[in-house]
């Protein structure tokens, strides 16, 4: 079930009336509810793998009593060792496998030696990444100390599972999402009139922005021998707009879903595209994911605390873990590698954390300066985009090498040039509303509260217009379902 | 809990709200905005194919010996000249890519009071493999709308087509299109009386181009459509003659299915495949990949008539 589907549009609203008007009264059975109505979620997409969602959970609610229970520092350490083996190993199995075995035939293959793998025909879990995180740490900060194992397995499972974030995020953290599942939630009005304008938000970003500029990312990377360089850059930067109003579309509507039920999920984007430089980017881009592998990964490895050396080996990892995490695919890797290296002479000369506020806070426009910046560090992520949207490697660098060895000039005509002028044309208009709201949690959370309600209604229907006229027929999936 | 009652009202109201307004913005952005923006309304009254005069004409039209129905290969294709000349009153109601979906609408607003005795039902294979949408966005730009347009837009599931039938119901209401006048003669296509377009003999033929190969697979709400035209036509004892009209041998060849699709078409009666009938010449015959010229029409229909007709 995708949240751009009529099957949610009618899934939601059922929810949301059993929430309030038949569970009302006790929050065990909302909790309950929230279960039921995650776990059918989920099994829409395939009933198969409910299971393994459930074995997933029972393994790390376990654990958490486990870790509670046994106070040797040792077992405890055995305890969090089996979570994180078991954990990780459903994930290399589902996600890796056949990277992995073809990785090592290529190997074995390129020092002369003949392996023929057994390769499978394995579906990846839809959300597996993103639930694996959650339970993860969990145990880990459990182990960790900072907080104390759930004992409502219901209350545990809703954590894992509620199904705005189940199959994409945000990763959220048992110390945030936790104590909202385990208290009372009462109505409010407001915050559920935020919610509904945040997934109309989401639902322009991803329907209007994503998928028009998916139309044409794949037409051009499909086949980048018949484009002209210039043509190969549009399709960069279709690429830029699509996955950013995919993902970014898909979080809003999350939070928006997640806030109808009295539930705030964590902020995954904050305008990554007004970023100053690239440590801004990260710290604007998957905010959950960069947070969880800062918390869980880097600062274990010493952080930023430690020699250059030390510094430059945790960038390394952090990025190509990060890269590796949304495929299993060298381009992935490459592209984390990338983002290393763009990150790394920030990082050594300590300016890694100098623009910590949203561009031009308080005024209309950027200093020039600013737009500068902002225009550079635009430049080297569509640039990066290149290796994360390539089938492969060859492909990837067959694609750049062509943007500088074929004529630049004219734009390549392909079939539905003309819509592509309206694509761009919507993505101007997004990107003005976006840099408006910049300030705001999301782009349209503020925008028209000093206008009349007919006005501001206006606006919103405006918006759902815009849906209707440039959305496909056929429900397109996110991107990150894959990851 | 008043105020979810509160909330729930309010978001009634936005969308009755939003309702009237998705109207006002679809008027407004159809008459102003270019082309390119229009993603998805395809509101095109007079385009190619004369279906708006074609459709003013058959309502004045009454009690013929044949009918055409079928795609541009129809309205291209039948000329109702040369069936005069063998004593018979005909109409073509061809429509640009007509697929069994409009073919089925137009048989309900117009069999009744055309009251053919014979009609003859141009099947093409990817008129039957087709979403239906090019077709219906034509009818429901050149024809009045009713309930029938609705449940057509509501079958095909296409915002493409359910745009266009609101902003086609928004000109009605107003009357935006009561004055329109579609000019008989378009370049080197000219509308003759009795729904046929000639093309006429000077104008530049477009190369017949080697086809990529055609992988179609029927649609079954086409099909759906189709037999429920057949069982209307043999329930009101309709004379049925389906038949394939010729393509160019390029094109023809380019199709894969074709014994399984003449078969299927056998199998619901009086069948001619004119691509296995005839030998037309690709350049002399035609004027482009699919269309015959007014040379290939003449032999077309003579030979139709001397099979179906003169028996």
């Amino acid at each position: 079930m995708l949240f751009n589907s009529i099957e949610f549009a009618l899934f939601l609203p059922i929810v949301f009336a059993l929430y309030w008007f038949a569970t009302n009264k006790s929050l065990k059975l909302q909790n309950i509810l929230l279960l039921i109505a995650s776990y059918f979620f989920y099994a829409c997409w395939d009933w198969r793998f409910l299971f393994l969602l459930m074995f997933s959970t029972l393994l790390d609610y376990f654990t958490g009593l486990k870790l509670d229970q046994v106070t040797n520092r040792r077992n405890k350490k055995i305890w969090l060792w089996i979570s994180i083996t078991i954990n990780l190993g459903f994930l290399v199995f589902f996600k890796y496998y056949n990277f992995f075995i073809d990785s090592f035939a290529q190997m074995f293959s390129a020092a002369g030696l003949h392996f023929s793998p057994i390769t499978l025909n394995i579906i990846l879990p839809v959300g597996i990444s993103f639930y694996t995180f959650h339970g993860l740490s969990y145990v880990i900060d459990i182990y960790n100390g900072k907080i104390k194992s759930e004992k409502s397995f219901v209350d545990y499972a809703v954590f894992v599972s509620f199904f705005p974030l189940l199959v994409a995020g945000p990763i959220e953290r048992a110390s945030h999402l936790l104590p909202q599942i385990k208290k009372e939630r009462t109505f409010d009005y407001g915050r559920a009139v935020d919610g509904l304008r945040q997934i109309l938000w989401g639902l322009f970003k991803k329907i209007v922005i994503a998928d028009q500029c998916a139309t044409y990312a794949n037409l051009i990377f499909n086949s980048p021998e018949d484009f002209t360089g210039s043509t190969l850059i549009i399709g960069a930067l279709f690429f830029t707009f699509q996955i950013y109003g995919d993902f970014s579309g898909y979080s809003d509507i999350a939070l928006g879903t997640a806030r109808l039920f009295g539930i705030e999920l964590l902020r995954n984007f904050a305008f990554p595209y007004f970023s100053r430089d690239i440590a801004e980017f990260w710290r604007r881009w998957h905010i959950s994911l960069s947070s969880w592998f800062r918390d869980y990964l880097y600062i274990p490895l010493g952080g930023s605390k430690g020699g250059t050396w030390m510094k430059v080996r945790n960038i390394f990892i952090i990025f190509l873990v990060s890269g590796f995490w949304h495929g299993a695919n060298w381009t992935f890797i490459l592209w984390g590698a990338l983002n290393a290296l763009y990150f790394l002479p920030l990082l050594l000369s300590n300016r890694n954390r100098v623009n910590l506020e949203i561009v031009a806070a308080g005024k209309t426009f950027p200093t020039f300066r600013e737009a500068f910046n902002i225009a550079i560090t635009f430049t080297l992520t569509v640039f990066a985009w290149i290796f994360f949207r390539a089938e492969d490697i060859g492909h990837a660098f067959g694609y750049i090498s062509r943007i500088f060895t074929a004529p630049f000039f004219p734009v390549t005509v392909f079939e539905g040039i003309y819509q592509a002028l309206g694509a761009a044309v919507v993505i101007v208009f997004f990107m003005l509303i976006e840099w408006k709201g910049r300030e705001q949690q999301y782009a349209i959370a503020k925008l028209g509260f000093t206008w009349s309600r007919p006005w501001r209604w206006a606006f919103y229907s405006f918006i759902i217009f815009l849906i209707g006229m440039f959305m496909e027929t056929n429900e397109m999936p996110f991107i990150y379902f894959q990851f | 809990m008043p105020e979810v009652r509160k909330f729930i009202k309010s978001v009634g109201i936005f969308l009755l709200f939003t309702t009237i307004m998705y109207f006002a913005y679809l008027f407004m952005w159809a008459d102003f905005m270019p082309r390119f923006l229009q993603k998805n309304i395809f509101y095109r009254i007079g385009s190619t194919g004369y279906t708006f005069t074609r459709l003013q004409e058959v309502k004045t039209t009454q009690n013929v010996d044949v009918l055409f129905l079928g795609s541009s290969h129809t309205y291209r294709g039948f000329d109702p000249r040369i069936f005069a000349k063998h004593g018979m009153k005909s109409f073509n109601l061809g429509s640009s890519f007509q697929c069994p979906t409009q073919t089925e609408i137009l048989l309900k607003r117009y069999l009744h009071t055309l009251n053919p005795k014979t009609i003859v039902y141009e099947v093409y294979y990817p008129t039957l493999a087709s979403d239906g949408i090019e077709s219906s966005v034509d009818i429901i730009s050149n024809d009045k709308n009713d309930m029938e347009s609705l449940k057509m837009a509501w079958k095909l599931k296409h915002i493409g087509t359910a745009n266009t039938l609101l902003y086609a119901y928004c000109n009605e209401l107003i009357g935006a299109t009561d004055g329109f006048k579609e000019k008989l003669v378009k370049e080197s296509d000219a509308y003759i009386p009795g729904g046929y377009v000639e093309k006429k003999a000077e104008a530049p033929k477009s190369a017949v181009l080697k086809q990529s190969p055609w992988r179609y697979d029927l649609n079954p709400l086409q099909v759906q459509a189709f037999e429920n035209i057949i069982a209307s036509i043999k329930k009101n004892n309709i004379r049925l003659i389906l038949l394939q009209a010729p393509i160019t041998k390029k094109l023809y060849q380019s199709f894969n299915k074709k014994e399984e699709f003449d078969k299927k078409m056998r199998g619901y009666g009086e069948y001619y495949n004119f691509n296995e009938i005839l030998n037309l010449d690709d350049s002399l015959h035609f004027y482009d990949s699919d269309h015959l010229s007014q040379a290939g029409v003449e032999v077309f229909n003579k030979k139709l008539i001397e099979l179906a007709f003169k028996k």
